[in-house]
């Protein structure tokens, strides 16, 4: 097997709050091939926003930082990298859709030189090329009129226009990893589906490899080849995505898949009530504790969980999870 | 960053909590030690430092330290100490008068406009603007000038003069917190007007409306001294301005009687602006970091 | 647009009507009238006397007529006559105003300028000896009185080190034309535009602070980082625009007491504008000429303002859409 495009070795970030550093992500490894579409999927507080972050070296700084491990792109460490080269990676080689598309762009330039301006820095294009490849990227983006879209500010679009320039921006460089932090969360869900449709498409044509981070399994189910779910800062489970959705081994897992809403039960005058998960996610201060992080709200919990941590342990090819009763029954 | 939940800490009341975090402001602890200070000394010394501050006591233009009068006497031969001390309390009055009108009509027309919003509000909008448009200093000239300048009517100069930013803020703080839950809940089982604005919504805009009502006591102390230094203040009092004033012609025979004055205004306005920070920073420990 | 741009050129009349009838009324309300006064410095006069001056200053008219006939000869440019000068007060303006223009331009210039600087370069480096500074310097420069700072940067630079003149905008000794008249006055103007430049320095390189850190924490900013722009172009392209609006808006609104602020440093330095004018006016309890200068001063306030909006209009592209 060849190495993979990216590879995240023990990863930890911590943030610095006093004199402590607590870390919001722990031991996190992960690996993504060439052209492959990974889910990460989680509660919001999970720390899935902050590990995209940290594949460009954006963790807010202070108070954050990676404090272990090795992010591996193409074999180089970029945890070690200096700002200069992390410069050409960003927006060139790796690129990111954040989720606030009403605040991601700058309100003082227009969408056409916020698209041309990557293409002139990564490319050093003319500024007549440049503007000319935004607009193409406008095209590609599916915003109609293109040419005289580019002229617009970000305030003269929609929240969905303004994701596909967001969309158009990261892509102008033909990165080869795409992160999209929970694309269309702040968007209509029709605008969603039409922004989903859109990332296949891009697929197809840019042939980038995408993580997608979201806390939607109907959208990791419809969009992923693979899928890891994260918990307090932790990898809990990891596989192909068919097998996730069919077959969740992490209680975790089996209560975020069930909390999906079934369009295909037929109507019924008492509906089931929709499942969901006791409690919420435990706050990075709690969790130097012993035993699983998820044991708290567990309905299979055994007294085992309380005392120690689960490490992950393959259950088949490609297949990991983090839970003792699905490693005892495997064993 | 929204993915770090930290504990919340114990249950505490607002004000302990943040009492708590003014303490740990050294620098704001300090303002309000050397406040304090000025305040004891302006009240209670000229009891215990009885020399008349303006009668003529010794040769005038003394420098500090050649005579029983420790700071010196000025052109006239007064002593500088003497009205130091007396002039504190002048200072000191209109700073807190003229504070006191300029809150209460900033946050009378600001809670107005924005509780009732639409007409009312362009209403007084177009009135708070007409007073921004007047130069401040210039508007309180005349009509200290024009009405005379007796200790009340100075603090009322400065106070009609000063009210626009307290209301903008307190506008914006109404506007804010109208539209809240739990005022919407007040509402709906029928809380009067009155009760909404000044028992619902006041108290919630409070932390805002404290740190600047003790910021404009510094501003109205400024502007006092910048009146009497113009010759526009009580022809019967002294103040720290009007020191700086009558000196201004003699600084290169003293230059103390002009330095020890502007001092005194400079260490009272700088008390209450870093008393003013430690408040802003306690009432907001996120904004701490910057 | 050009509907915006009508509704605040008539905005800015009717404030300055409102200013004139501002004006007016607080004459009419303050005790003692002109004549009482003019009588006063005659030493008596017989009841008739005063009658007919009454009549030919007009106050023998209704209120409301009187206001008409003031508001009718501000339009025609007249500010009624100084009582110290028996000059216009309009000529006495015209005499000045360059002279506080001078001043007030440059200390607003250097005061912008160095402000967005300090506060752009200490939000920037948040921990950095320059950022402590900034933050000492706004706390010191907004505690102290404007004209205090002035006598002290004359003893300190006048007096102690004899780099600068005291007072006034000239050097009255010699008769100097051209460049060297210019350059006269440049030396004579930079102690007066520092002093009025320092507390708005306070203000603006603390607001330009505050204003850049938050925009650093923007979203557009962290999108700008994520093109892997370099930190130069983040910051002076991408952060400085943003972060600038709000202290141009505060620079415009301020401008009321910037002029305030000139009346003060004007009366330290004995400089020859609207502000020593004023001094001297109540001096000389010269209304007139006082009242004269607080309406040309609003004038100024208004006409910043709308410019202050132009600027805004020509930075921020938002505006234009609402």
């Amino acid at each position: 097997m060849t190495a993979p495009l990216l590879s995240v070795r023990n990863l930890e970030i911590a943030f610095r709050s006093g004199r402590d550093d607590i870390p919001v992500v722990r031991d996190l490894s992960f690996d993504l091939g060439a052209g492959e579409t990974l889910g990460i999927v989680g509660e919001s507080g999970c720390g899935k926003s902050i590990t995209a972050l940290s594949l460009l070296g954006l963790v807010p700084s202070p108070p954050g930082r990676v404090t272990r491990g090795q992010i591996l792109f193409q074999g180089e460490d970029l945890v070690q990298a200096g700002e200069r080269r992390l410069n050409e990676v960003r927006g060139n080689e790796i690129s990111m859709v954040f989720q606030e598309p009403m605040t991601s762009l700058n309100p003082v330039y227009t969408i056409g030189e916020q698209i041309a301006e990557t293409a002139r820095v990564h490319f050093g294009l003319s500024r007549a090329k440049a503007w000319a490849r935004a607009v193409e990227m406008l095209s590609l983006v599916g915003i109609p009129s293109p040419n005289r879209r580019a002229h617009d500010y970000p305030h003269q679009l929609s929240g969905g226009m303004r994701q596909r320039v967001m969309i158009a921006i990261a892509l102008v460089c033909e990165p080869k990893i795409l992160i999209a932090d929970e694309p269309t969360t702040a968007l209509d869900v029709t605008v969603q589906a039409q922004i989903f449709d859109l990332f296949n498409d891009l697929r197809r044509d840019f042939g980038a490899a995408i993580i997608l981070i979201t806390h939607d399994i109907g959208v990791v189910a419809q969009m992923t080849d693979r899928v890891m779910v994260m918990y307090a800062g932790r990898k809990i489970e990891e596989g192909p995505v068919a097998d996730f959705v069919r077959d969740p081994r992490h209680p975790y897992t089996s209560g975020l898949v069930s909390c999906i809403p079934r369009l295909t039960m037929p109507p019924s005058d008492d509906p089931e009530p929709l499942f969901e998960i006791p409690g919420v996610v435990p706050a990075p201060r709690d969790l130097n504790r012993p035993g699983c992080p998820f044991a708290p709200r567990c309905a299979r919990v055994m007294p085992r969980c309380r005392d120690e941590n689960p490490g992950l342990e393959p259950l088949a090819p490609g297949r990991m999870v983090a839970c003792w009763q699905e490693q005892e029954v495997a064993a | 960053m929204t993915d770090t939940t930290l504990a919340a800490p114990k249950p505490v009341s607002p004000s302990t909590q943040a009492w708590r975090m003014f303490r740990q402001n050294h620098a704001a602890v300090l303002g309000l030690a050397i406040l304090l200070a000025i305040i004891v000394i302006s009240l209670a010394g000229p009891f215990i430092y009885t020399v008349a501050p303006r009668e003529m006591v010794w040769m005038p233009l003394t420098p500090p330290g050649q005579s029983e009068y420790v700071l010196g006497t000025d052109y006239l031969g007064r002593d500088l100490l003497a009205g130091l001390i007396n002039g504190g309390r002048v200072t000191l009055a209109v700073g807190f008068t003229a504070a006191l009108i300029t809150v209460a009509i900033g946050i009378t027309v600001g809670a107005l406009a924005g509780f009732f919003g639409g007409r009312v509000d362009n209403l007084l909008m177009r009135v708070t603007e007409f007073f921004q448009v007047l130069p401040n200093l210039l508007f309180a000239m005349v009509v200290v000038m024009l009405f005379g300048a007796d200790l009340l009517n100075i603090s009322i100069a400065i106070g009609i003069v000063s009210w626009t930013s307290t209301a903008r803020l307190t506008r914006a703080e109404f506007m804010r917190i109208r539209e809240m839950d739990f005022v919407k809940a007040e509402r709906s089982i029928g809380a009067a007007n009155g009760r909404l604005i000044w028992k619902v919504i006041l108290p919630n805009a409070a932390p805002p409306l404290i740190v600047v009502s003790a910021l404009s006591i510094g501003t109205a102390i400024l502007f006092e001294a910048g009146l009497s230094f113009l010759g526009l203040s009580d022809p019967n009092t002294t103040s720290w301005g009007r020191m700086i004033g009558d000196n201004r012609p003699y600084i290169l025979d003293s230059p103390w009687g002009v330095t020890f004055p502007g001092l005194c205004i400079f260490l009272t306005v700088l008390a209450i602006s870093l008393i003013g920070d430690g408040m802003n920073d306690a009432f907001n420990p996120k904004l701490r970091e910057r | 647009m050009l509907q915006g741009t009508l509704n605040r050129l008539v905005n800015a009349a009717i404030l300055l009507v409102a200013v004139l009838v501002l004006n007016f009324t607080l004459i009419h309300i303050a005790p003692g009238d002109p004549v009482e006064a003019i009588v006063g410095e005659m030493g008596g006069a017989t009841p008739e006397m005063i009658a007919q001056m009454r009549a030919q200053y007009g106050l023998d008219q209704p209120f409301i007529v009187q206001i008409g006939t003031y508001l009718g000869n501000v339009l025609t440019g007249d500010l009624g006559m100084s009582t110290y000068y028996s000059r216009p007060v309009t000529g006495l303006i015209a005499e000045r105003i360059g002279a506080t223009l001078l001043l007030v331009v440059t200390a607003l210039l250097v005061a912008l300028i160095l402000g967005t600087v300090l506060g752009v370069f200490s939000a920037r480096k948040r921990r950095s000896v320059l950022s402590h500074l900034v933050t000492v310097i706004a706390l010191a420069g907004f505690s102290a009185p404007v004209f205090w700072v002035g006598i002290m940067l004359i003893l300190l630079l006048s007096v102690s080190i004899p780099l600068l003149p005291i007072s006034g905008m000239t050097s009255s000794s010699a008769d100097l034309t051209g460049i060297a008249h210019v350059l006269d006055v440049l030396h004579h103007l930079v102690l007066p535009a520092l002093t009025l430049a320092t507390i708005y320095l306070a203000f603006y390189s603390r607001l330009s602070r505050a204003s850049m850190l938050e925009v650093l924490g923007s979203d557009y900013i962290r999108t700008a980082r994520a093109k892997g722009l370099p930190q130069r172009m983040v910051i002076y392209k991408h952060a400085l625009r943003n972060a600038i609006l709000p202290v141009v808006t505060f620079a415009g609104l301020q401008f009321g007491q910037l002029i305030s602020g000139a009346v003060l440093v004007e009366t330290v330095f004995a400089w020859p504008g609207l502000g020593t004018l004023a001094f001297e006016s109540i001096l000389r309890r010269d209304t007139p000429t006082l009242l004269g200068i607080l309406f040309f001063s609003s004038m100024m306030v208004v006409v910043m303002n709308l410019l202050t909006d132009v600027v805004y209009r020509l930075v921020d592209p938002r505006i234009q859409a609402r």
